[in-house]
């Protein structure tokens, strides 16, 4: 991840940031880059974060994402009608939490949660944005417009169940999955594993799949998208679809509200499209599409959301965490791990034992049961593929066995993997990284300290300074820094001279 | 004047460095590839050498590992 | 990279509130004034979501206690009402504000006429508090930790016969790590006061009702964790006095039953908590001769 930041911002100061390094070895590829929710709005505009607002629905997806002080202080000047001095607001947290409290501050005015203000005797205030302030408050007391799926409509005589829904959005959201391992083409013949060019398109735009000369093929880091789980594949597959939605001729601040109205609303129960313009029912079906919704025919008003459209933001509230008698366990984990490297999945899906596939070497496979074990050659193969150790660790978290977790909270660890296992798969990972590569250019033979002392600066300044020793007068420079450097040394000799 | 080399840094610990450093010395890659010893953590080596060097650092590090669990037959 | 870490480790962890909620009409805000219990009630509500707006994992349970019963007032026992939205409220927000209101205009229109004043069953709504949090915890699934905390908003006498309820709920809560607060609306409550000293939470007294709502959502909306990162009012001084069985007042010396630890300022032959009966006191007899005795 840093090293990923760290070439991107030096590659900025690049005159030609697109050339391409020769060697692959050199400059890695770019990882998957998840935002989460709070990342995304960041990178909006004042403007549109205002127009995001006047939806109650986003105002409380939003303040969701704030971090836990941040929601402290919204709440509490949310009912104060004018606004609060600074001073105030900063007495409220601990001094021991300065920093803290300094990012929380940093982050609502970054959102346009809040705004400076000057109060009658020269303070600076904070005030809430009134639209957020307005629509958070709607979304939290009530009044305001009732959301725009939320129509009264009579019983459905056949009413879908949560089993069944649940059951329907993964074989949708699998259809895309498999789409991508190419798994659905084996058996096109079905007709089941085709996903429509607008889904492809997405596919194509977030850069999980490229097409090339044989076709469309996946990428590194769709790669890495399969070892996400269910949850953060569908946020980042809808972010990449909002960046797309203006295109189709869809408003963002709509379809954003669509898809939180979506994620707030209850598993199981049935919502009214009426009212909905034709936009929204294009988006609705591109919704129905990867599984978020479901609808029995194209035209009828009726809708369920599914699972994977609750919670869209927050991967930790969509498995239930109290289980009472009345509600059905949800799929769960299938895989156990063993100190032996030994790893056990539960499964009969070809995705599953596909993804599984990607980092263990498969030794068995029985109708319900796949057993490979974690080897140095399959993981360090999974780790020249592009993914990280950290995404092995937690698909395998992520789906261990129930009984896993029950070890886990028994002895007091943090994963339900066995440590020896995660810190190996680690190590392994460490040791390809015993290299740092970076290209560039050395500068040596200078003629006097000072000619070495003033290039050295000057490359500092710009940021193009990647090693430098001043006794033996040597320095070297990126690639990209190197053409500014040498226009720089040849007016500097010039003038010299 | 000043002399310039384009080529790649290379960052490792300085046992890594040493093992370069008697690769370049044995032409084990067929010819010497390091441009300039910066310091115990640092080299400059040739561009087009990489990925045969990675090549070689990997089969090394295969020679140097050992099976954490017995395959059986 | 850090940002990660710290999130991984409260997603697995819910926060349950239980709101302990005292609607007897006997207390003295209520008499003078019925207009006082929907205010209250309304400020309830809004707390309550607003615990339920922080995370989407954060659950909700309101217990209202009476002076004859306690009910719960959300979530419904069995079956949850079927609420449709109406207006741009959160559906979830929307369903807590009508159970609520509903199942307490029920307890109220069936409650037992009274002639005179009640004490509420307060120790026996946190009682009920305290089996509900069990069983939400012996029901979480693998992996998942659940932080759990009780308010009690109230506006009654203290109730010294409730003494050793109040004290057993005390140390279950302690022991099983639940957070118990306390707010006050009328008189100050030593009993409880101990209550949340013993457990780790806060006591507010509010001598008006005028800004509730801003008082709940000062001090008992952030979670226990979230309260280190932020100013809260300064612990009183904890009142560790016992409260005399006959006569409900303070004391710093006074006789204690030998079986059930019931206080009292006189002696009584029969202790009225558990109705032991003891011998007459005679003069303490010498020391040196109870040695010869053994």
């Amino acid at each position: 991840m840093t090293d990923y930041k760290a070439s991107s911002s030096s590659s900025k100061h690049g005159s030609v940031s697109s050339s391409m390094p020769s060697s692959l070895l050199v400059a890695k590829p770019a990882n998957l880059q998840c935002k989460d929710f709070q990342e995304y709005l960041r990178t909006r505009s004042p403007d549109t974060l205002e127009k995001l607002y006047n939806y109650p629905t986003i105002c409380l997806a939003v303040y969701r994402e704030l971090p836990e002080i941040a929601r402290q202080f919204v709440i509490r000047i949310l009912f104060v009608e004018q606004p609060v001095p600074q001073a105030v607001v900063a007495s409220w947290g601990s001094q021991y939490y300065a920093k803290e409290q300094a990012s929380s501050t940093n982050i609502l005015t970054e959102l346009n949660v809040w705004r400076t203000t000057t109060i009658p005797g020269g303070l600076s205030a904070w005030e809430l944005c009134p639209t957020f302030k307005k629509n958070l408050k709607i979304a939290l007391l009530g009044g305001g417009k009732p959301w725009s799926m939320s129509h009264t409509l009579e019983k459905d005589s056949k009413p879908r169940d949560i089993a069944f829904l649940d059951q329907y959005a993964m074989s949708r959201w699998r259809c895309v999955l498999h789409y991508m391992v190419g798994t659905g083409g084996a058996n096109k013949g079905q007709g089941s594993e085709v996903i429509s060019p607008d889904a492809v398109r997405i596919l194509l735009h977030a850069n999980l799949m490229k097409r090339d000369e044989t076709g469309i093929t996946i990428t590194r880091q769709g790669f890495q998208f399969l070892l996400l789980d269910t949850q953060s594949q569908v946020w980042h597959f809808m972010l990449m679809y909002l960046d797309t939605c203006e295109e189709r001729g869809l408003s963002l601040p709509e379809c954003l509200s669509m898809l939180f109205q979506l994620s707030f609303s209850t598993l199981g129960r049935d919502y009214s499209s009426e009212g909905m313009n034709p936009k929204m029912l294009a988006f609705l079906q591109h919704l129905r599409e990867f599984g978020l919704v479901f609808q029995r025919k194209r035209k009828e008003g009726r809708f369920y959301p599914t699972r994977l459209a609750l919670n869209v933001t927050n991967k930790a509230a969509t498995v239930p965490a109290v289980v009472l008698e009345d509600e059905k366990s949800q799929e769960s984990g299938y895989i156990v791990v063993e100190t032996n490297y030994r790893v056990y999945a539960y499964t009969d899906s070809p995705l599953q034992v596909a993804v599984l596939g990607l980092f263990t070497e498969l030794l068995y496979r029985f109708p319900n049961l796949v057993v490979g074990v974690l080897t140095r050659d399959s993981v360090r193969q999974a780790l020249r593929g592009g993914i990280t150790a950290d995404q092995i660790i937690s698909y395998l978290e992520q789906y261990s066995h129930p009984n896993m977790k029950l070890t886990e909270s028994a002895i007091k660890s943090k994963s339900p993997l066995p440590p020896t296992v995660v810190d190996q798969i680690k190590l392994w990972e460490l040791e390809r990284n015993r290299f740092t590569y970076t290209e560039g250019v050395v500068y040596n033979q200078f003629l006097s300290q000072a000619d070495f002392i003033t290039l050295r600066d000057y490359a500092q300044s710009i940021n193009v300074l990647v090693w430098q020793n001043e006794r033996t007068r040597t320095m070297v420079v990126t690639k990209n820094g190197h053409d500014d450097v040498k226009r720089f040394w040849k007016k500097f000799s010039k003038n010299a001279s | 004047m000043v002399n310039v080399m384009k080529g790649v840094l290379v960052e490792c610990d300085p046992a890594m460095k040493q093992f370069l450093l008697h690769l370049d010395e044995k032409l084990a890659l067929g010819r010497k590839f390091i441009i300039q010893d910066l310091d115990e953590s640092h080299l400059f080596i040739s561009t087009d050498i990489v990925e045969t060097l990675q090549a070689r650092v990997d089969e090394l590090m295969d020679r140097i590992s050992f099976p954490l669990h017995e395959k059986e037959a | 990279m850090e940002k990660a870490a710290a999130e991984n480790d409260d997603s697995g962890s819910v926060s349950l509130l239980v709101i302990v909620l005292d609607t007897n009409p006997s207390q003295r805000i209520v008499r003078q004034n019925p207009d006082n219990l929907s205010q209250c009630l309304d400020a309830t509500v809004a707390f309550g979501n607003a615990h339920l707006m922080q995370k989407a994992q954060n659950k909700l349970a309101v217990i209202s206690c009476h002076h004859h019963a306690t009910d719960f007032l959300y979530p419904m026992p069995v079956k949850q009402l079927e609420v449709r939205q109406v207006d741009g409220q959160y559906e979830v927000f929307s369903l807590v504000e009508k159970t609520v209101k509903q199942r307490l205009s029920h307890i109220i229109t069936n409650a037992p006429k009274i002639t005179q004043p009640n004490e509420s069953l307060l120790a026996g709504s946190m009682s009920m508090a305290l089996c509900y949090v069990a069983r939400m915890q012996r029901n979480a699934q693998p992996g998942v930790k659940i932080h759990s905390r009780i308010l009690v908003l109230t506006g009654s006498n203290e109730c010294a016969s409730q003494y050793m309820t109040y004290m057993n709920v005390f140390f279950t809560a302690q022991k099983l790590g639940i957070v118990i607060d306390v707010c006050a609306l009328d008189k100050s409550l030593s009993l409880l006061q101990q209550g949340c000293d013993i457990t780790g939470g806060q006591y507010l007294r509010l001598t008006q009702l005028d800004g509730l709502l801003q008082y709940l959502l000062w001090v008992f909306l952030p979670d226990p964790k979230t309260r280190q990162m932020l100013v809260l009012p300064p612990p009183t001084k904890v009142d560790y006095r016992a409260a005399c069985f006959c006569h409900r007042e303070m004391i710093d010396i006074g006789y204690v039953c030998s079986v059930c630890l019931s206080i009292f300022c006189k002696f009584s032959p029969i202790c009225t908590t558990c109705h032991t009966v003891f011998k007459v006191p005679g003069p303490l007899p010498p020391k040196p001769k109870k040695k010869k005795k053994v």
